[in-house]
C-alpha cells in the first residue's frame, strides 16, 4: 500500500514537473527562422552614417549568432513600404530592422498587418506591441562634447563655441539642451583646474533645412567672425559646409589642423578635414541598437516598445579611435578616401588629440563616467517651453 | 513613321525581351549570381500572385500618365522630355490644396483640378518659346526641369512642411486620398484614373481633327504645314495635354501612393518618374495602348525587382543592371525610329539654339 503511494506520488511529481516544463513561459520558445532583414532607406550602403552602420551592426550580429542577413535597399522612397511588407510576407524572418525614420510611417503600417512578425526601427517611435522603438539620448552625447568644446575653447583662447543645427523641431532640443548643459560643466570644469571661469559662450543657429549646405557654410562663417572656436554641426549633410568654412579659415591663417575645429554628429566624421579639423563627433551608435535588437531576438528577450539608448548602453558616444578606423573603412567604400590617406589620417587625428591637453580628455572622461552612475543628469527638451526653460538655465551668452 | 500590322509590332517587342532577358541573365551569371533564382523571383514578384500583380498596377500608375506625355509629343514631331518636372508641381499643388479645409469632395477635385493646371502651366514656357522663339523643347524642357526641381525643393522646405515632421511635406488628408484598391497592397484606385486617360489621349490622337493634325505635323511636318494645319496651335495642343497628364501623375501618385500621402523633401518618391516615362513610352511605342502594357510591365519589373532581392539576394545595383539591360532591349525597336526622327529635325540641338539667339528666324 505504502509502495503504492509512493509510486502514485513518484508518477505524480513527474506529472507536474512535466506539465510545468511545458506550460512555463519563455522555455517553449518558437525556433528560430534564421535570418534577419535590413531594410534602408534611398541613402542605400556607403552613405557613411546610418545604413552603414545598420549593415555593420547587424552583419555582425548575424554572425555572432548564425544567422543570415538580407540587406533590402530602396530606389525610391515610394519602395519602403513594399520592402518592410515583403520581408513580413515572406515570413523567413526572425526580425526586420528599419534604419532610420524616413522607414516610421512603412513600419506602423506594416506592423499591423503582421502583428506576429518582430520589427525594430532606429531613430523613430512606432507604437505596436511588435515593433522595439530604438532612439538615443543626443542630449548626453551632446553633453561630452559641449564640455570638451568648451574647454577646448578655453584652452587656445576663443571666447565662443558654435552650434549649427537644422530645423527648430523636437528631436535636435535634445542636441541643444545638452549641448548647453556640456559647456557650462566645461566651463566649472576649466574654472576648477585653472581657477578662473572662462564662462565660454555660445553661438547658435537654426538655419531651418537639413539640406541646404550653403547655409551651414555661412553660418559657421559667422560664428567664425565671432571667433567661435568650435562648431557643432548638428543638421547632418550642412556638416559639410560648417567644414567648408572651418577649412577656409584655418588656411587662411596658413594652415593646415584646427582649431577652429567642427564637432562631427551620428556618424564618426574625425576621418574628414583630413584628420585634423573635426575634433571629436557625437555618435549615435545604431551598429550597437541593430546589435541588441538582434540580440534580444535571438535570446528570447525581443519586447516591442520604446528603448531609449544613453551613454550606459554605448547607444550614444564620443568618438574615438576605433570608429575612427571603422569610418575611415566606409569613406574608402565609398570612394571619399583611398587606402592610402590613410596613415597620414590616423596621424593627422592622433596629433591633433595629443595637442589638447589630458586633464581635459581626463575631464570628459570623468563626465561620462558621472552621467553614466547617474550621479549627473543631463537636462533635456522636447518642446520649446522646455527647451527656453533650459535656454534660460543656461544662458551662456557673453 | 512606319505603319507596321500590330502583330509586327507585338513580334519584335517579344524578341526584344527575350534578348533583353537573356543579356541580364548572361550579366548576372558573370557576376556569380543565379539567373534562374533570380528571374523566378523577378517573376513571382512581378505577376506571380494578387499582390505582386497589384503592386506591378501600382507602380505602373503614374508611369502610364508621364508616358503620355512623352507619347503625344512625340506623334506631333516633339522630343517633350518636360513631364518630370511637370510631375513635381502637379504633385506639390495637390498638397498645396491639403493646406486649407475645404469639404472632402470639393478638395478632392481642386486637388486634381491644381495638379493639371500646374503641369500645363509648366509646360506652357516651353510651348511658347518653341513658338516665338524657336527654341528648342529639348532645352527648355530639361532647364524648366532644373527650376521645378528648386522651386520644389523650396516649396517643400518653407511653404508645405509637416511642422511636426520636417523631413516631409504635410500629408494628403485621408479623405482626400484614392482608396486602395486591393487593401495591403500599394494599389489605388488611381489605376483608373491612368487607364482612363490613356483612353482618353487614344480617342484625342485617333478620333478628333486636332488629333490628326498633330499625328500628320509628326509624320510629315513640311506636308502638314502646306496643309493648312497651324503648326504653333499644334504645339501649344501638344504641350499643354503633355502638361495636363504630367500634373496628373503627380496628383495621383501622392494621393493614392501609402503610406505616407506626402512628399519627403528630397523627393525621393517621386524623382525619376517623368523619366521613367520616357522609357515606358519607348516600350509602349508611343502608343496610349501600348503604353498601357509596357507600363505594367515596367511596374511588373520594379516591383519583381524588389523580390530578387529579398529571396534571391541578388543586390539593388545589379537588379538595377537587369532592369536597364531589359528596357533598353525593349526600347530597341523604338529608339530606331526615334534617332531617325532626331535627325529630321537636325540634331545636335546645339545648333538650333543658337540660330535662334542669332535671330535667323526658325525652321
Amino acid at each position: 500500500m505504502k509502495q503504492i503511494a509512493s509510486v502514485m506520488v513518484a508518477i505524480f511529481t513527474v506529472a507536474l514537473l512535466v506539465v510545468g516544463l511545458v506550460m512555463t513561459p519563455g522555455t517553449a520558445q518558437a525556433a528560430l527562422k534564421g535570418k534577419v532583414a535590413l531594410v534602408v532607406d534611398v541613402g542605400g550602403r556607403g552613405d557613411l552614417s546610418f545604413n552603414d552602420m545598420g549593415y555593420k551592426g547587424t552583419d555582425k550580429a548575424a554572425a555572432d549568432f548564425g544567422l543570415k542577413m538580407v540587406d533590402i535597399q530602396s530606389v525610391s522612397a515610394a519602395d519602403y513600404l513594399p520592402n518592410v511588407r515583403n520581408a513580413a510576407r515572406s515570413q523567413s524572418f526572425d526580425l526586420i530592422i528599419a534604419v532610420g525614420f524616413l522607414l516610421t510611417d512603412a513600419v506602423a503600417t506594416v506592423a499591423k498587418e503582421y502583428p506576429d512578425q518582430k520589427f525594430m526601427i532606429i531613430d523613430s517611435v512606432v507604437d505596436a506591441p511588435n515593433v522595439m522603438s530604438i532612439v538615443f539620448k543626443e542630449n548626453e552625447g551632446s553633453a561630452l562634447v559641449g564640455a570638451l568644446a568648451a574647454m577646448v575653447a578655453a584652452h587656445y583662447g576663443y571666447p565662443y563655441v558654435g552650434a549649427v543645427l537644422g530645423i527648430e523641431i523636437p528631436v535636435l532640443f535634445h542636441f541643444e539642451a545638452g549641448y548647453r548643459f556640456g559647456i557650462d560643466w566645461g566651463n566649472k570644469a576649466y574654472a576648477r583646474k585653472k581657477g578662473t571661469n572662462p564662462s565660454t559662450g555660445l553661438l547658435y543657429t537654426y538655419t531651418g533645412t537639413f539640406s541646404d549646405i550653403a547655409k551651414g557654410k555661412a553660418a559657421t562663417q559667422a560664428m567664425l567672425a565671432q571667433r567661435a572656436g568650435l562648431i557643432y554641426n548638428v543638421a547632418g549633410p550642412l556638416g559639410i559646409g560648417d567644414l567648408q568654412a572651418i577649412t577656409e579659415a584655418i588656411k587662411a591663417k596658413g594652415k593646415e589642423a584646427g582649431p577652429p575645429f567642427m564637432i562631427g554628429v551620428d556618424a564618426n566624421q574625425d576621418w574628414m578635414g583630413d584628420g585634423h579639423r573635426v575634433l571629436a563627433s557625437m555618435l549615435k551608435r545604431v551598429d550597437n541598437a541593430c546589435y541588441n535588437a538582434t540580440e534580444a531576438v535571438v535570446k528570447g528577450t525581443f519586447k516591442g516598445g520604446l528603448t531609449v539608448m544613453g551613454l550606459d548602453v554605448k547607444g550614444v558616444a564620443m568618438s574615438n579611435y576605433p570608429e575612427l578606423l571603422t569610418f575611415m573603412e566606409f569613406g574608402i567604400g565609398a570612394g571619399k578616401i583611398t587606402k592610402q590617406d590613410k596613415a597620414n589620417i590616423v596621424s593627422n587625428w592622433k596629433n591633433m588629440r595629443e595637442q589638447v591637453p589630458s586633464w581635459i580628455w581626463n575631464a570628459v572622461a570623468d563626465l561620462e563616467k558621472q552621467i553614466i552612475s547617474k550621479k549627473i543628469s543631463v537636462p533635456n527638451a522636447n518642446t520649446l517651453e522646455e527647451m527656453k526653460a533650459v535656454r534660460t538655465k543656461y544662458p551662456l551668452t557673453k | 513613321m512606319r505603319f507596321s500590322g500590330r502583330t509586327d509590332e507585338l513580334k519584335k517587342t517579344v524578341i526584344a525581351a527575350v534578348f533583353g532577358f537573356a543579356v541580364g541573365a548572361l550579366t548576372m551569371m558573370v557576376y556569380g549570381y543565379d539567373p534562374i533564382s533570380a528571374y523566378i523571383a523577378l517573376f513571382n514578384g512581378a505577376f506571380g500572385d494578387p499582390y505582386g500583380l497589384s503592386e506591378s498596377l501600382a507602380n505602373a500608375t503614374p508611369f502610364i500618365l508621364t508616358a503620355l506625355t512623352f507619347a503625344i509629343g512625340f506623334r506631333g514631331g516633339m522630343f517633350n522630355i518636360g513631364a518630370e518636372g511637370q510631375l513635381y508641381l502637379g504633385a506639390l499643388a495637390a498638397v498645396t490644396v491639403s493646406l486649407f479645409r475645404f469639404p472632402s469632395g470639393i478638395s478632392f477635385a481642386l486637388s486634381i483640378i491644381f495638379a493639371v493646371l500646374a503641369g500645363a502651366a509648366w509646360s506652357l514656357p516651353v510651348a511658347v518659346l518653341k513658338a516665338a522663339r524657336g527654341v528648342h523643347e529639348v532645352i527648355s524642357t530639361i532647364m524648366l526641369n532644373w527650376i521645378s526641381r528648386f522651386l520644389s525643393f523650396y516649396l517643400i522646405a518653407k511653404i508645405l512642411v509637416d511642422p511636426l515632421r520636417a523631413e516631409k511635406t504635410i500629408s494628403i488628408a485621408e479623405s482626400v486620398r484614392f482608396p486602395l484598391l486591393v487593401s495591403g497592397t500599394s494599389l489605388s484606385y488611381g489605376i483608373f484614373v491612368s487607364l482612363f486617360a490613356a483612353i482618353i489621349i487614344y480617342l484625342f490622337l485617333w478620333r478628333t481633327v486636332s488629333g490628326f493634325d498633330i499625328r500628320a505635323m509628326g509624320f510629315n511636318p513640311v506636308a502638314a504645314t502646306y496643309a493648312g494645319i497651324d503648326k504653333w496651335k499644334i504645339t501649344l495642343i501638344v504641350f499643354i495635354t503633355g502638361g495636363f497628364t504630367a500634373g496628373l501623375a503627380g496628383a495621383v501618385h501622392v494621393m493614392g501612393r501609402p503610406p505616407t500621402y506626402a512628399i519627403y523633401s528630397g523627393m525621393p518618391s517621386i524623382q525619376g518618374l517623368g523619366f521613367e516615362g520616357l522609357a515606358v513610352a519607348m516600350i509602349g511605342r508611343n502608343h496610349p495602348i501600348g503604353i498601357i502594357f509596357a507600363a505594367i510591365f515596367f511596374g511588373g519589373l520594379l516591383a519583381g525587382g524588389r523580390m530578387m532581392q529579398l529571396s534571391s539576394q541578388v543586390p539593388l545595383e545589379m537588379v538595377r543592371v537587369v532592369e536597364g539591360i531589359v528596357v533598353l532591349f525593349l526600347a530597341i525597336p523604338e529608339l530606331i525610329q526615334v534617332f531617325s526622327f532626331l535627325r529630321e529635325i537636325r540634331i545636335p540641338f546645339i545648333f538650333q539654339f543658337k540660330r535662334s539667339q542669332n535671330k535667323h528666324g526658325r525652321r
